[in-house]
């Protein structure tokens, strides 16, 4: 190695694949096929499962953790505890983003009633949204005209309200909402901003998968608490919290749980997402992608393996007299070996790069006709590469020792 | 005076029981530093094989072998490559030098096999190269050159270690018969500089040059006539 041995051989190998590049390119056709299959299959997959993400983010998201109520009483009569409980309510949202203030990134509360709305150009009957904290940043909403919800319009629980597209169009169809009072149910509401349109399809030419939630009329939830329906425990329909880190929501999970069972005197009439079921779900997706591209990867690694392995013994044929000739002059079994196995590992090296050109270009072509972004990770090349170094490592073996036991006299006599 | 061959009752078998040849039956053979040896005799007498063993590539059946002081007996397959290595050097009928390496990297390659840098190298193999008689060849490949050439650099390479030893195997029997002189003429030169050197042939005034002449037949030495004594 100190001799610059080891860079003799990189230069004899190297010397040895340029003279023989028809030779070479083919010993390493199944590096490249299958460093190609490995990397372009892990590609593909991947990227179609950041594209399911971001759907998912779209619908509704990964990193949400909803609460909601749930019946506790299962049958016969409640008890005592269970008809005194309060249920799901502001407090419960307030304490849990306090549990862990590092991973909360937003939380939201929501409860609906149901009331007639009424304008100069409209009169139905809707459901009202009563939002509260991070509502609209969680849900993905973003206003068009006017303003969000100040904090004193939730402290106070003021007369405003904001329309979804759908919403605005109906009751204000002149398309001047804002500033307009529309009455809902008794109750006078000033317009103080409208939402902008919502749109999601699944296919260009598909309908409107969030038609519904243009159809949002948002007030206050401390509106719909206090004025609707009087309640002064102030209790909600849902609570979200935004996680960004899905490791960090398993753990919120659980503390969440026991915060929420001790605020409910042990019982359980809430109902938190299942996280676990979740991760599950996301790993899931895709593995098995990952598994059929692999096997298929080292599939044609061991199918090249073992047409380099035949090659190698056929060339070692018409390398006997070389062999010899180094032992000669002084080289040992071991040197001839490495010489070989530098070789092999070369070969190797440099089909592995071509077959990442393949791969790369591989999984371009597959995404652009599925029309999906691209998404190449690291560990994907690393898991390409460590593959066909392994295998040809393992083929690179036998033809090796195979040289290294030649006997010199033999060897050198061998025509 | 050193010896540096010592061979004592050495014999070659090859095959086994039913269809064995016995290519070597009793080898006693002296040969001291400095010496210069013809090995000759017909095809099949056991030279070749006496030079395989000389040369440590091939391990005797029986007898022992001690080369330059040191006995080869038992030794394995890396301590013989360490010894043909630093202790002789080979030059072949048919040259066996790497078609696809420069001369220089031919020449160079005992060198690198013995460990020696790369800067060392290139400097004690562009030596050789002028001691041969041509230095101006160090960066072509062997297929330019002509057959006499090819030998020169055949035997600059085996010269790279300084050898105790120089083992020619039919040196100029691919060579005319002009630059075969030239050959045996630079062999000569070695010889006067120190060198000891063992010559296989079966050319009787090939062999005439050496100064002793070993003659084998049917694996045993049937003379071994010093030029001094014949004198």
């Amino acid at each position: 190695m100190f001799s610059g041995a080891f860079r003799e051989r990189l230069a004899g190998s190297w010397v040895e694949i340029r003279e023989n590049l028809g030779r070479s390119t083919l010993q390493t056709l199944g590096v490249i096929l299958g460093v190609a299959s490995v990397l372009g299959g892990f590609s593909i997959s991947d990227s179609q499962r950041r594209r399911s993400d971001e759907r998912w983010m779209k619908l509704g998201g990964m990193d949400r953790l909803n609460v909601q109520p749930s019946e506790a009483i299962r049958d016969g009569q409640p008890t005592a505890l269970q008809a005194a409980n309060l249920g799901l309510r502001n407090e419960d949202a307030s304490e849990g983003s306090d549990l862990d203030a590092k991973a909360v990134s937003g939380v939201m509360q929501q409860k609906f009633a149901r009331a007639r709305v009424r304008s100069p150009y409209a009169d139905q009957d809707r459901q009202l949204t009563g939002i509260g904290g991070d509502y609209m940043a969680l849900n993905g909403y973003a206003i068009e005209k006017g303003r969000a919800f100040a904090s004193e319009d939730f402290e106070n629980g003021r007369p405003v309200a904001i329309l979804g597209a759908e919403a605005a169009a109906t009751f204000f169809p002149t398309g001047d909402a804002v500033g307009q009072t529309v009455r809902l149910g008794d109750i006078p509401v000033t317009i103080i901003g409208t939402f902008t349109e919502k749109i999601f399809r699944w296919r260009d030419g598909q309908g409107n998968q969030f038609a519904w939630r243009n159809r949002i009329v948002a007030v206050p939830s401390t509106l719909v608490a206090t004025r609707m329906q009087g309640d002064r425990w102030q209790r909600v329909d849902r609570v979200a919290f935004r996680i960004r880190d899905l490791g960090a929501m398993k753990k919120f999970s659980e503390g969440l749980a026991a915060i929420l069972r001790g605020n409910h005197r042990q019982q359980e009439d809430f109902r938190i997402d299942d996280i676990a079921a979740r991760i599950r779900k996301r790993q899931s997706q895709g593995d098995v992608y990952n598994m059929i591209f692999m096997l298929s990867g080292v599939l044609s690694l061991i199918g090249g393996g073992m047409v380099n392995v035949n090659i190698q013994m056929a060339t070692l044929k018409e390398r006997v007299r070389e062999v010899g000739v180094k032992m000669a002059i002084g080289a040992s079994g071991r040197e001839v070996f490495k010489e070989f196995m530098t070789e092999a590992l070369l070969l190797t090296g440099l089909g592995a790069l071509a077959g990442f050109a393949g791969g790369i270009a591989f999984s371009k072509i597959i995404t652009s006709f599925l029309q999906i972004k691209l998404y190449m990770q690291p560990s994907s090349f690393a898991w390409a590469f460590v593959l066909a170094a392994a295998f040809g490592f393992l083929f690179a073996l036998y033809p090796a020792w195979k040289a290294s036991r030649l006997s010199p006299m033999e060897a050198l006599r061998y025509e | 005076m050193r010896s540096i061959i010592e061979t004592r009752g050495l014999t070659k078998v090859f095959g086994s029981n039913g269809t064995a040849v016995h290519a070597l039956r009793g080898i006693d053979l002296t040969v001291t530093a400095g010496e210069f040896v013809a090995l000759v005799g017909p095809s099949g007498s056991g030279k070749s094989t006496l030079m395989a063993i000389i040369g440590c590539l091939d391990s005797p059946t029986g007898g022992s072998y001690a080369l330059d002081g040191t006995s080869v007996e038992g030794l394995s397959g890396a301590a013989l490559a360490r010894i043909r290595n630093e202790k002789i050097g080979f030059i072949f009928q048919s040259y066996n030098l790497l078609p696809k390496a420069s001369i220089a990297r031919n020449v160079e390659l005992p060198l690198l096999y013995a460990g020696i840098g790369r800067k060392e190298r290139r400097k004690r193999a562009l030596e050789l190269l002028e001691k041969v008689g041509i230095p101006e060849k160090a960066n072509v490949l062997p297929g330019v050159l002509s057959g006499g050439q090819r030998q020169r650099v055949a035997i600059a390479r085996a010269l790279a270690n300084k050898p105790a030893l120089l083992l020619a195997d039919e040196p100029t029997g691919a060579l005319d018969s002009k630059t075969g002189e030239e050959v045996l003429a630079l062999f000569k030169e070695l010889h006067k500089q120190g060198n000891s050197v063992v010559l296989v042939t079966h050319d009787p005034h090939i062999a005439s040059l050496a100064e002793r002449r070993v003659e084998l037949r049917d694996g045993l030495i049937v003379s071994d006539v010093s030029e001094k004594q014949a004198a």
